[in-house]
Formats: structure tokens, C-alpha cells, sequence
């Protein structure tokens, strides 16, 4: 079998960090002036306004404390955005209800995103979370995008 | 050194106006508009061309509104320009208005916020910086996350965070400016339709169509005009801010607190001495955060006073007499205008059945997208 296609190749790989090597990692940045973000940007650090060569990218750790969870019962469908010009992602659409966390990782940067495989009525604010690549792909071609869910 | 408000000639609101604020109708943008211009300049007893210059919040009507509507007030070729600061455009327009008379450029200038619902696309969806599901969370699901983090923190419970949709439907219902003007229970709030988390559909804000017009004024032209300077309402702070960077999830709370300190202290008012507060109450939450970081409580206690009244019409500090965002409603660029309305009729004393007695100290803010944030002190002479 073939290796899955990313969806979203800029911000997450399948590879974890050498801290966390069983989860996908997140493409993040780090600045001269130390502070760290997500996802990776060369425009100018939010902080200091360095520029070029200050920012580095940095590998986060896909582990990390959910701070607080939404499930959402509403939700108008819109198709996923592509490039002028380019076909859209053959790629399921999120579909109410689903569940927002938003989630402090370990390596510094909060990140809000959508989890799976969790339970509603017991998950809470504290839970250790991590990244999982899931399916998403509704054509020929096997796509994998990023979730959080609670750590084991 | 830069100056603050006070430092400059004072500044006065004089007349004030609105279109109710209502669900999207068939009337043109420019007929919202219009009724709410010519009601704040009855209101202030002054005609159009004795205002020197205008100011249009509105964030969904698209490129150069406002001279198709102002041309039906009659040609005085004075300027105008458009603001857009998201939920926050009305306020951002009050405060140059307020700016411009206060620095004698202009004695008498125009406020005004207009808007229908419109899809407008959200500039920070076309910086060219990814994201993991910003699709998915939409404003309601990012104040369901602050209202479910608040809960888990201060051991509130949903029911008690909806508290703040019963007070500001009962403000409401008091409210004919308002786009919801119902009262309702405890029950009904919380039975209504599920959204995000624990928010029902009447803990949301309605985003509808509408408008509000407010007319400032220099001492000045109070003298040359003749407006009763009894009804005039001075402007003692206006601030301003931007989120910073690393944006904790309660980033709104965080400049909130900064903005607030920064307008009372330039009114030289403590907070206690808030007589009329009103909110950027978009989610019930909000009120919650927003009372607590203006310092009128510790953290989590917000929820105490609510239930012993103090934030009612009459009690220690009237919060979102108007109905706030929640009944009043938000149609974007009218909101901030419309809080000033709101505070210029309670501190005349002509609310009506809304007035909360003896007021003398208001405080108006907002947040926006971005996010932005605006406060005034309005106080009566
Ligand atoms: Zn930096």
C-alpha cells in the first residue's frame, strides 16, 4: 500500500520528533528572541519583527493539554478552499456535530483543531492530548489530515 | 508627548439616533441609514449642514457606501470616510469623530453605523498562512471554548453562564431599538437550540441589519447651534488597542483588561463608579470575562453578583441596559454606535422604562476581529 498524501503538507508530518516519535509532528517556528509558534512563517516574528534568518523551523512535538472542548451542532458546509485555478481536494467535509479542542502543546504554541475518538461527556479541560493522522479522502487517492485525541 | 482625550477641547454628544435593529428585510442599506441620521440631528435640534464631517462604521456593505446614502441629506460637499474594524467599526468611528472635534479640526461631525447581513471573506484567510481547521470554528465554537475553559476553571455551571441571556432579554424587551425584544426564562434560553458547547441559539447574538447615528459636538458649536447644553453628554476617554502576540485563548479578556484601564484612567474614574456599562456581550461568556477584567470583581465572581442583581437595571452597576449584543442585537457596524446612543439616553435620564436611576458615569466597549478593541467614558456634566 501506498503511503497516504498529506492534506495539508505545510503545517503537520506523519514524522514525530525525537521526543515523541509515535505521533505526527507539527511544523512550527522558532525565533532568535526564543519565541516559538505555530505554524511556521517567514513573514516576521509576532513578537519582535525579525525577520529572514532569525526564524527557524522547529519541529513540535504532537503532544500536549487540552484546555477546553466544544462540541459543535451547527455548522454550514462550505467546499474546501483551493488555489484559483486548481481542482479542490477530493476530501470529506466537516460535518455537524463534531468536536473542537483547543489544545496547549507541550512545546509551547496552542493550537485549535478538531478531535476524534473521544468521549463528549467525560473529556475536560486538563486531559493529555495527542495528534493522529485520519482519513479524509473520498476519492481514489488515500488522504490523511491531523486530529487530536486523548492520550492513552 | 502624545495627548489623551481629556487634554484636548471637550467634546459632546448631542444628538442621537437609530433604525431598529431587525432581522435581513428588503430595505435598503441607505434607508437604515437615513432614518437613524435625521433622528440624531432632530434629536441634537441641529440640521445636516451644520455637521462638518462624517464617519461610516460598516463592515458588510462593501466599498464607498456611505455618500450614496448621505447625497439624500443634501449637498454640503463636506468629507466622510469609511471605517471597517470589524465588530468594532461603529466604535472606531466614534472615536475619530470624537478625535476630530476634540482637536478643533471640525466642531460638529457625524457618527454613524450601517449595515445588512452580507458574506464578506476574512482578510486573514488570504494571508497565505495555513491553518489546521479554521473552517470549523467559527466565532460561537471560539466563545463555547472560552465558556467551557471559564466553567472547568471557576466551577461555573452552564446554567449559570445563560443567567446573562435572561438579564439581557429582560433589557431588551424594554428596548423598541432592539432586534430581539422578548423576555425569557431560564428555561426557555436553555432548551433552545443546541449551537457550540453549552451556548443555545439566545445565548448567540442575532446578527441582523440596522443603524445607529450619534452627532458630537465642541463647546463651540453647543453655543453658536444652540443645543441645550443639558441634554449634551461629555466623551472623557477614548482607547484603543490590539491583541499582542501568542494569543492566549482569552486574548478579547486580555486587552479588555488593558483598554478599560486605560479609558478610566484617563476619566479619572474607578471602576466602581461605572454607573452604565456597555458590553460586547457577542456570547453570554463574554459579560462574564469582561465585568471581571474591568476589575468590578475578582475572577469567577462575576456569576455571584449576576444572581444577586447587581447587574440589573437598578442595581450597583445597570450592565447592557440597551439588551446588550444578545437582545439588542449586532448588526456590526451600528453596535458601537449604539452602545453611545444607549448611554446618552441613560445619562439624560431619558431611557424610559430602561433608565437606571441617578446615572452619571458610562462606559462603552467593544472588541473586534483581529482582535481590536475600543472603550469610552461618556459622563453627564
Ligand atoms: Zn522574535
Amino acid at each position: 500500500m501506498s503511503t497516504p498524501e498529506v492534506l495539508k503538507a505545510a503545517l503537520y508530518a506523519a514524522e514525530g520528533t525525537a521526543a515523541v516519535p509515535d505521533h505526527p509532528s507539527l511544523k512550527g517556528g522558532r525565533c532568535q528572541c526564543g519565541y516559538v509558534f505555530f505554524p511556521l512563517q517567514t513573514y516576521g516574528c509576532e513578537v519582535c519583527g525579525r525577520t529572514g534568518d532569525a526564524l527557524q523551523p522547529v519541529a513540535l512535538s504532537g503532544r500536549g493539554t487540552l484546555i477546553a472542548s466544544a462540541r459543535v451542532h451547527i455548522h454550514a458546509n462550505r467546499a474546501p478552499a483551493a488555489k484559483p485555478g486548481a481542482k479542490p481536494p477530493e476530501v470529506k467535509p466537516h460535518e455537524a456535530p463534531f468536536t473542537i479542542g483547543s489544545i496547549k502543546l507541550e512545546d509551547g504554541p496552542t493550537v485549535r483543531t478538531l478531535l476524534v475518538d473521544i468521549d463528549d461527556r467525560t473529556l475536560a479541560p486538563g486531559q493529555k492530548m495527542v495528534a493522529k493522522l485520519v482519513s479524509v479522502g473520498t476519492g481514489d487517492k488515500a488522504i490523511v489530515d491531523l486530529r487530536f485525541t486523548a492520550a492513552t | 508627548m502624545a495627548k489623551i482625550l481629556k487634554d484636548l477641547r471637550p467634546v459632546y454628544v448631542v444628538g442621537v439616533g437609530w433604525h431598529r435593529y431587525q432581522p435581513l428585510s428588503d430595505t435598503p442599506y441607505v434607508m437604515l441609514g437615513l432614518p437613524a441620521i435625521r433622528q440624531a440631528l432632530a434629536d441634537a435640534a441641529i440640521a445636516w449642514p451644520d455637521v462638518e464631517s462624517s464617519y461610516i462604521g460598516t463592515g458588510l456593505l462593501g466599498m464607498a457606501a456611505g455618500r450614496a446614502m448621505l447625497k439624500h441629506l443634501g449637498a454640503t460637499g463636506r468629507p466622510l470616510v469609511h471605517i471597517e474594524n470589524a465588530s468594532a467599526s461603529g466604535s472606531a468611528a466614534f472615536r475619530h469623530a470624537c478625535i476630530e472635534v476634540a482637536a478643533g479640526i471640525a466642531d460638529v461631525s457625524l457618527a454613524v453605523g450601517v449595515d445588512k447581513p452580507g458574506i464578506v471573506q476574512r482578510a486573514f484567510t488570504k494571508t497565505g498562512i495555513g491553518n489546521l481547521a479554521d473552517d470549523a470554528i467559527v466565532p460561537f465554537t471560539h466563545f463555547a471554548l472560552l465558556t467551557n475553559e471559564y466553567a472547568d476553571k471557576h466551577g461555573v455551571k452552564p446554567q449559570d453562564v445563560a443567567l446573562v441571556a435572561v438579564k439581557n432579554h429582560r433589557n431588551g424587551a424594554l428596548n423598541p431599538n432592539a432586534h430581539r425584544q422578548q423576555a425569557r426564562s431560564l428555561e426557555e434560553i436553555l432548551g433552545g437550540k443546541p449551537v457550540s458547547g453549552t451556548l443555545t441559539a439566545l445565548q448567540c447574538c442575532p446578527v441582523g441589519e440596522g443603524a445607529a447615528a450619534v452627532i458630537v459636538a465642541s463647546e463651540d458649536a453647543i453655543k453658536r447651534l444652540g443645543i441645550d447644553p443639558g441634554r449634551a453628554i461629555r466623551v472623557t476617554a477614548s482607547a484603543a488597542s490590539s491583541e499582542g502576540a501568542g494569543a492566549h485563548a482569552t486574548a478579547d479578556a486580555a486587552i479588555t483588561k488593558d483598554t478599560i484601564a486605560d479609558a478610566l484612567k484617563q476619566a479619572s474614574v474607578a471602576p466602581t463608579n461605572v454607573d452604565v456599562l456597555e458590553l460586547h456581550d457577542a456570547f453570554t461568556v463574554e459579560e462574564l470575562h469582561y465585568v471581571e477584567a474591568m476589575g468590578v470583581c475578582k475572577p469567577g465572581q462575576a456569576i455571584h453578583l449576576l444572581k444577586e442583581g447587581a447587574f440589573d437595571i437598578g442595581g450597583q452597576m445597570a450592565v447592557s441596559p440597551s439588551g446588550g449584543l444578545i437582545a439588542m442585537g449586532h448588526p456590526i457596524g451600528p453596535t458601537g454606535v449604539g452602545q453611545i446612543g444607549e448611554i446618552t439616553l441613560q445619562l439624560r435620564g431619558d431611557a424610559g422604562p430602561r433608565q437606571h436611576k441617578g446615572a452619571k458615569v458610562g462606559l462603552a466597549h467593544m472588541v473586534g476581529l483581529g482582535a481590536v478593541c475600543y472603550v469610552h467614558v461618556l459622563e453627564r456634566p
